[in-house]
């Protein structure tokens, strides 16, 4: 085990850590004005785009320069050749009426096969630098050093601040173009920023993820945050935590099973050779974050959902048999077979319910007789107040057919607050009787 | 097989290849019996999995699904790590290599095709993601998956990095085999569904009166789909497949309206594409010495003809607009 803090201080471990921390961070931010914009899929385009530049700086610098000029080179070819990809699409669109999935993914696909070929001059003359060139298809966090520290911090402290400097500008534009132009906000400008902001962030990530995997650090972290808050600032901050997180976790994860594996020797059919390899490490984490945050965040997520979704349902069934004994038999006792048979519901769910009703003091039970308590009389007369409320509300105010009104008013009884009962009671000027001439209960008791 | 013992296309240019090709197959004809050269078995493959590609392409592009097809070969690489599983469980190859056979193929689509059509739908109609950030998540968190998988469990590391770029020096006969059978699949189902898929394709309202399900349809042309990129992976790399199969179209689409004819006109194109990018590739290793990927070449070509298509183009074409632009002024200045 490697303590946590010599990912940041261990002078061979820390260029990777904080290398692709940095370039996650910056990812997540630029991901998230993607993400609200609907546009996740041009990362996957620009970044496979940047591959013919990468290789071409690596074949230019390893026929005619000498090995210091590569870091910089590569930037520079993988901004050039990404910016190209961005234009291609964008004529592709505009002159040319392809649409704008086909024109991401030509334009992916060919950029891709023509970084290739070119990759393929240099396959046996230069095997070094073709290795390098492969790296860059999944990345290679381990060959970072402290210069790629020093430059991806730079461009991160660039993006971000692009960001927080015209942060409001971004924010109209992705939310509102016409208010924008309204406001006489270049609609056209910050988009160019922002596409030139994602091809920044692409050429950074590239190093640690890979071009083939770098579409996952927009898409993830923002679609994770998003689950978490309605509020843009918010959405960011998550966002930047939750790439940051992963860009740790996923090297962390990477190094320790490596040493493990390494430690270990033995493996799965008997041949575990190599590492984890890192940038698949963090897509892998952060994908797995986000589908957690999918899942499980407390207002958005699926599962909180259907679990409220399933309260309210037993909420309802209660309220509904709470009615059952009421209307059958208001003061005395229920046969319990009559409850059950009136309900299409499963014999054991009512059972439950039942007991549920008991558990709460609304019924008391006798051997198989069921009768309401005063409290449960209370609410019952409560949920048929507000159901011929309801009823009269749709006759009176809004003039429909006395037969239609029942269905309906079944579904809002569980529905209508206390708030709303009070401002229908005033509309309706407290009425005592409902559309089919039943008395309405009176607040407070039957 | 064994290759370069004798091969009668090394040092053959661009022209040469082409003499060289015809004098063959003119005396294969004529009953001599011969041992195919790696550039036939090259250009074999390539050529079959331009037009499956081609075929399914138009569909996808007419669809709008071409992104779908972006997600499908990716995870592919899970699929076929799913599949090596499989097999090596129940039916005990030995060799990784032999392991990619038709039914391997077979498997590896239908498990590709179901984790991503499963996934994204799940994604974006039951959590309510919007389409394209479930897309791009499934794929890219399926084939980082797939990645760490590959370099964990088979023993051959390099084989992530051979899928994503395909490997045309390592095709043998087989892959012709299964190029044809991936080719015939495609065509008998195109060829009896033609109707069906023409009709869902561009009226959903209209097949859905007709009693033809749109959703069917859409789901057999994903499993197609991912048929025929697993069957092409060894060529040309899961992501090269990508361009065989919206290059041809896009460029067959500046040429004409018509289902048919574009059908026709993008597997032309696509079979010329690697035709030349076969002989090119040659070429290059004969005259430059550069021994270049061919498929990054057929690649190559593909973008180069639609940069053709575009100058060319009756439709849009560059020549065609400044010529309307032209008469357009004169127009004015009467």
């Amino acid at each position: 085990m490697t303590a946590i803090y010599h990912y940041f201080t261990d002078p061979i471990l820390r260029a990777p850590t904080i290398g692709s921390m940095l370039m996650c961070l910056t990812a997540a931010l630029v991901g998230v004005l993607v993400f609200l914009r609907k546009r996740s899929l041009l990362g996957e385009t620009l970044s496979h785009a940047t591959y013919p530049g990468v290789t071409l700086a690596v074949v230019i610098v390893a026929t005619m320069l000498s090995e210091e000029w590569l870091a910089p080179f590569i930037l520079v070819g993988a901004f050039i050749s990404s910016l190209l990809g961005l234009f291609a699409v964008d004529a592709l669109k505009k002159y040319f009426n392809v649409r704008d999935d086909s024109a991401l993914c030509f334009v992916l696909a060919s950029f891709f096969g023509i970084g290739l070929t070119i990759a393929s001059r240099v396959q046996f003359s230069h095997p070094q630098e073709y290795r390098q060139i492969q790296s860059y298809l999944y990345g290679q966090a381990a060959t970072m050093t402290d210069f790629h520290i020093l430059l991806y911090g730079v461009l991160s402290i660039l993006v971000i601040a692009i960001g927080a400097l015209f942060y409001k500008e971004f924010k109209i534009t992705t939310f509102d173009a016409n208010y924008a132009k309204s406001l006489g906000i270049g609609v056209r400008l910050f988009d160019s920023l922002l596409f030139l902001l994602i091809v920044i962030s692409v050429v950074v990530g590239i190093k640690s993820v890979g071009v083939v995997l770098m579409s996952a650090m927009l898409i993830a972290p923002a679609a994770a945050a998003r689950q978490f808050s309605n509020r843009m600032s918010r959405i960011l901050l998550i966002a930047g935590i939750i790439g940051m997180v992963s860009g740790f976790l996923g090297n962390y994860l990477s190094n320790e099973f490596s040493i493990y594996l390494a430690e270990s020797n033995r493996g799965i059919q008997g041949g575990i050779r190599g590492s984890l390899p890192t940038g698949p490490s963090i897509v892998v984490v952060s994908g797995t974050i986000c589908f957690l945050s999918l899942l499980f965040a407390p207002e958005r997520g699926l599962i909180p959902r259907y679990i409220r979704i399933a309260f309210f349902r037993l909420r309802r069934l209660e309220e509904n048999l709470l009615k059952t004994v009421w209307r059958i038999n208001l003061d005395g006792e229920v046969e319990l077979s009559e409850i059950l048979s009136s309900h299409s519901r499963s014999k054991t769910s009512l059972q439950l319910c039942l007991w549920k009703l008991k558990w709460d003091g609304l019924v008391s039970k006798r051997g198989k007789k069921v009768a309401l308590t005063s409290k449960g009389r209370k609410k019952a007369s409560h949920i048929v107040r507000l159901h011929r409320l309801w009823e009269v509300y749709l006759v009176n105010s809004l003039g429909l057919g006395v037969e239609r009104v029942h269905r309906n008013a079944e579904e809002m009884e569980h529905i209508i607050t206390p708030d709303l009962e009070k401002k229908l009671t005033e509309l309706l000027e407290d009425p005592l009787e409902d559309p089919h001439k039943q008395p309405i209960p009176r607040n407070g008791g039957a | 097989m064994l290759i370069g013992y004798y091969n009668p296309y090394s040092s053959a240019t661009f022209l040469d290849f082409f003499t060289t090709l015809l004098k063959r197959v003119g005396s294969w004809i004529t009953g001599h019996a011969l041992e195919m050269a790696s550039d036939e078995i090259q250009l074999a493959v390539l050529t079959l999995v331009a037009i499956s590609c081609a075929l399914v392409g138009t569909f996808l592009v007419l669809r709008k699904m071409t992104m779908l097809a972006n997600a499908l070969s990716h995870t592919i690489l899970l699929g076929i790590v799913a599949a090596y599983i499989i097999l090596m469980n129940f039916v005990a190859v030995e060799n990784p290599e032999e392991a990619f056979n038709v039914p391997f193929l077979i498997i590896a689509a239908l498990c590709t095709g179901l984790l991503t059509t499963f996934l994204t739908e799940f994604l974006s109609k039951v959590i309510k993601l919007q389409e394209d950030a479930s897309i791009g998540l499934v794929f890219t968190t399926l084939f980082a998956l797939g990645v760490i998988l590959v370099t964990l469990f088979t023993r051959n590391v390099h084989i992530g990095t051979e899928i994503v770029m395909g490997n045309v020096d390592a095709l043998k006969k087989s892959d012709i085999q299964i190029a044809v059978s991936v080719l015939l699949i495609n065509m008998i189902f195109f060829t009896l569904f033609f109707k069906e898929f023409k009709i869902s394709t561009f009226d959903s309202n209209l097949s859905k009166a007709l009693g033809i399900s749109p959703i069917f349809f859409n789901y057999l042309l994903m499993v197609l789909a991912s048929l025929t990129t697993v069957g092409a992976f060894r060529a040309v790399g899961v992501l090269m497949v990508l361009a065989l199969i919206t290059g041809p179209v896009l460029t067959a689409r500046l040429f004409t309206h018509r289902l048919g004819t574009l059908l026709a006109l993008s597997s032309l194109v696509g079979f010329l594409a690697s035709l030349f990018g076969v002989a090119l590739s040659r070429h290059f290793l004969t005259v430059y010495h550069l021994p270049l990927s061919t498929g990054g070449v057929v690649v190559t070509v593909i973008v180069f003809f639609y940069l053709l298509a575009i100058v060319f183009s009756p439709y849009k074409g560059l020549i065609k607009r400044s010529f309307y632009y032209r008469k357009f002024q004169l127009m004015h200045k009467k």
